[in-house]
């Protein structure tokens, strides 16, 4: 198919140039120098619609065929997949979004959790009172890189340390304690 | 003798590759491994809390050695880049895990982040910090193979016990 192509094609070629000499020269006065035309030669083969620039025999034969040249060669599909391959191709196993067996209740909230994984409404409310307690810690501190030497511990509404909390940094939290944080 | 060397393909390397380079995930590490000591508890990606989880345990082995070893102060003044934590780390939690073998840190995966990466994360805390207690699933509940067999053991010795 491709050489069919190619014999007609320095004949139009020599014809389409001519004809473009003529509309350049006079015929068209409005369009002069290399400004593009309203109309172009067009090709009924698939083809670029302006040929490229007439080149000389010596260069006829360039090593690597530039892009106007190797549009013939581009890939493109020969028929049109059928709803059958379609449907084979969509619908095969790696494509379809896997199940999840692995979700579970969160027993001491209700809430759905990974097996694995730590329950967020749990998570969330553990992260929540740490970060008071981080607020309560930066006010103790004041300045930056005041990290005390002596351990740390928590002490809620209307407790006192004991004999075990002896040497200890003392952050309180003027609230209930709540019922999943233990005293030890 | 090996005729290919697959540079792209990656099955069986153990080692993450972190950051920009090798300096890069070093210094990340050490970022992550100084708020570590900091705070006691902090959320990251899992693949960089289960790297600096390493570093953090053979650095709180080193402190163990003691305050006037050299190697254990050159090895905590290049990990820590906040030089108060380096007391915090000698008095603190050298003391605090001195009758413990080792394992120090735990580490727990979090639900996926918010943002538009869905990143896996992890919270990564030292055992024995003042923060209330992340609520962990249980593992040993009635259900397992273990408990059921000592369950029906159990109910079989009351039997031949009782009558």
């Amino acid at each position: 198919a491709l050489a069919v192509v190619f014999s007609p094609l320095p004949r139009l070629r020599g014809l389409l140039q001519r004809c473009w000499g003529r509309l350049e020269r006079g015929l068209l006065p409005g369009f002069s120098g290399g400004q593009s035309p309203p109309w172009g030669p067009a090709l009924a083969v698939q083809a670029p619609a302006f040929l490229p620039q007439p080149v000389n025999d010596t260069c006829e034969s360039n090593g690597a065929p530039s892009l106007l040249d190797s549009i013939f060669w581009m890939a493109a599909p020969k028929s049109r997949r059928t709803i059958e391959v379609n449907r084979c191709r969509r619908r095969n196993p790696h494509k379809l979004i896997k199940v999840k067996r692995n979700i579970d209740v969160c027993p001491e909230c209700g809430n759905l959790k990974q097996k694995h994984v730590l329950c967020g409404y749990c998570y969330a409310k553990v992260k929540a009172e740490t970060r008071l307690i981080r607020l309560e810690i930066r006010k103790k501190e004041g300045g930056p890189f005041n990290a005390p030497t002596v351990e740390t511990v928590i002490l809620y509404d209307g407790e006192k340390p004991t004999e075990k909390d002896e040497g200890k940094r003392i952050i309180e939290r003027p609230r209930k304690r709540p019922s999943w944080f233990v005293q030890n | 003798m090996r005729l290919s060397v697959a540079a792209a393909i990656s099955h069986g390397r153990v080692h993450r590759r972190l950051g920009l380079g090798p300096r890069s995930r070093l210094d990340l590490l050490r970022n992550l491994v100084t708020a570590l000591v900091r705070h006691e508890r902090i959320e990251a990606p899992w693949a960089r809390a289960d790297e600096m989880r390493g570093y953090a345990e053979r650095l709180i082995e080193y402190a163990k050695l003691g305050d006037t070893n050299e190697r254990a102060m050159r090895m905590a003044n290049f990990w820590l880049t906040e030089k108060d934590l380096i007391h915090k780390l000698f008095k603190v939690l050298a003391p605090r895990f001195q009758p413990h073998p080792g394992s120090y840190t735990r580490m727990l995966q979090i639900p996926n982040r918010n943002g538009i990466d869905r990143a896996k994360m992890a919270v990564i805390e030292l055992k024995g910090n003042p923060f209330p207690p992340l609520i962990r699933p249980n593992r040993n509940t009635e259900k397992t193979l273990l408990n059921q067999l000592l369950k029906g053991y159990r109910e079989d010795m009351q039997q031949a016990a009782a009558p």
